[in-house]
């Protein structure tokens, strides 16, 4: 009995100080969730018709492990239109991210054939899901950043887009027809034939003297 | 025939010149060199600042209990008890309002300046059945006096400077307390906050544990 005592005080405390530690950690949870400041944006026009990849940083800015989810919404004023939400096409449904872990995703941006030409603006806001424990209030957080682009009103290139090899065939067979028009043209020949040491002795043999 | 010897001899006046000048200059880098260091390297450490390329919001804590529940019917035996919001109308906090009130919701705004919003959703039962939907100023309540009708709810935050007196929508909007002027946040500014919540009338649901997710958003400013 005066060993259990003995022992119980030194038990208590460090399982006390556990107790205080678990209950500090709970209380200092955070959820966060950031965003690039800067604007999502093409560097050049869209064309219609056309699939453009969009790299997107997302960080986890809070103490617990998110999945982040991603949407178009119009938040920032300014001229041009709202970016459709289908025009955007998101890789999967969650981004999990560790406890200050960032992670660039790819968006991609889809311009229908139909699309309007001009500018368009909207937000690319990234939440955080909410825990969400029953009975309890769920704080849940997001970040937005701007997705702003131009779409041209030159026609739908899909029927003109050729890879990059196609281009440099194209250009080396015009510049082929190019050179052979304007050797004819010019009246050259060239004409390439065996060399005779025959012939060549014949000839020398028949030049005039003198 | 007479012998005449030609010779041709450079002036050396200016040879002697560039020379003795040449030398002049080494012997003035010589002397102007500084001398070698005690130890074999040295270097400094310069401190650097940044502009943030990340923009974010971060809460704490991420869940938190609504308590000093008040309201509701005792005839009916739907009275609220302190944890647990009654019908009808009852009424729960998160903190509570005022000067010498408690404002537990920490929110904390990170990167260039921009803006902070704020969002509530519905409220989903654990036990399934209708949500209960948000009513505020936009999506009007129906229930009597303007509270909260059927299967509605009303949720409303409010923080250290001011009292929030509408409700919240489901559409990202304005957090007045963080300016104000608009919901405009500089670099690492937080705020302290807390949230109120009026229940339905009555409830389609007959679940006791309801999920409620209030939403804080970092944004560009408004251009």
């Amino acid at each position: 009995m005066h060993l259990r005592r003995l022992l119980a005080v030194p038990l208590a405390v460090p399982v006390a100080l556990v107790a205080l530690a678990s209950f500090t950690q709970t209380s200092d949870a955070s959820v966060g969730v950031g965003v690039q400041a800067s604007p999502v944006s093409l560097g050049s026009m869209a064309h219609r018709g056309q699939r453009y990849a969009l790299p997107l940083d997302v960080v986890n800015t809070g103490t617990e492990a998110e999945a982040l989810s991603m949407r178009v919404e119009r938040l920032t004023r300014g001229p041009g239109r709202a970016v459709p939400p289908s025009w955007i096409q998101f890789a999967g449904p969650a981004v999990q991210l560790a406890p200050g872990k960032a992670a660039r995703v790819s968006l991609e941006l889809v311009v229908p054939g139909g699309a309007t030409p001009g500018e368009y603006l909207s937000d690319i806001v990234v939440s955080g899901a909410a825990a969400g424990q029953p009975g309890m209030g769920n704080l849940g957080v997001a970040a937005a950043t701007k997705l702003e682009f131009s779409v041209s009103s030159a026609p739908a290139q899909g029927a003109f887009s050729f890879p990059v090899w196609m281009w440099w065939a194209i250009t080396v067979l015009l510049l082929l027809t190019v050179t052979v028009f304007g050797v004819r043209r010019s009246g050259l020949r060239i004409r390439v034939e065996r060399g005779s040491s025959h012939r060549d002795a014949v000839d020398h043999q028949g030049e005039p003297h003198g | 025939m007479a012998e005449y010897e030609v010779r041709v001899r450079r002036r050396r006046t200016w040879g002697v010149v560039l020379v003795g000048l040449a030398l002049l200059i080494a012997v003035l880098v010589f002397v102007n060199k500084p001398a070698p260091a005690a130890t074999n390297g040295g270097s400094i450490s310069l401190s650097l600042k940044a502009v943030p390329t990340i923009r974010s919001v971060t809460v704490s804590p991420g869940t938190a209990s609504f308590s000093n529940c008040t309201g509701g019917s005792a005839d009916a035996d739907t009275a609220s008890t302190s944890d647990a919001l009654g019908y009808p109308n009852g009424h729960c906090w998160l903190g509570a309002p005022g000067a010498n009130g408690t404002f537990p919701i920490k929110i904390t705004y990170q990167g260039p300046p921009g803006q902070v919003f704020v969002v509530g959703a519905n409220a989903s039962p654990s036990g399934g059945g209708p949500d209960w939907a948000l009513c505020n100023p936009s999506a009007a309540c129906t229930g009597p006096g303007g509270a909260p009708g059927v299967d509605q709810y009303m949720v409303k935050n409010f923080g250290t400077d001011t009292n929030s007196s509408t409700g919240l929508t489901g559409s990202l909007t304005c957090d007045p307390e963080f300016s104000s002027r608009g919901c405009s946040a500089t670099q690492g500014q937080s705020e302290k906050e807390g949230i109120e919540l009026i229940g339905p009338e009555s409830s389609g649901s007959t679940s006791s544990s309801w999920t409620v997710t209030v939403t804080w958003a970092a944004a560009p400013p408004s251009s």
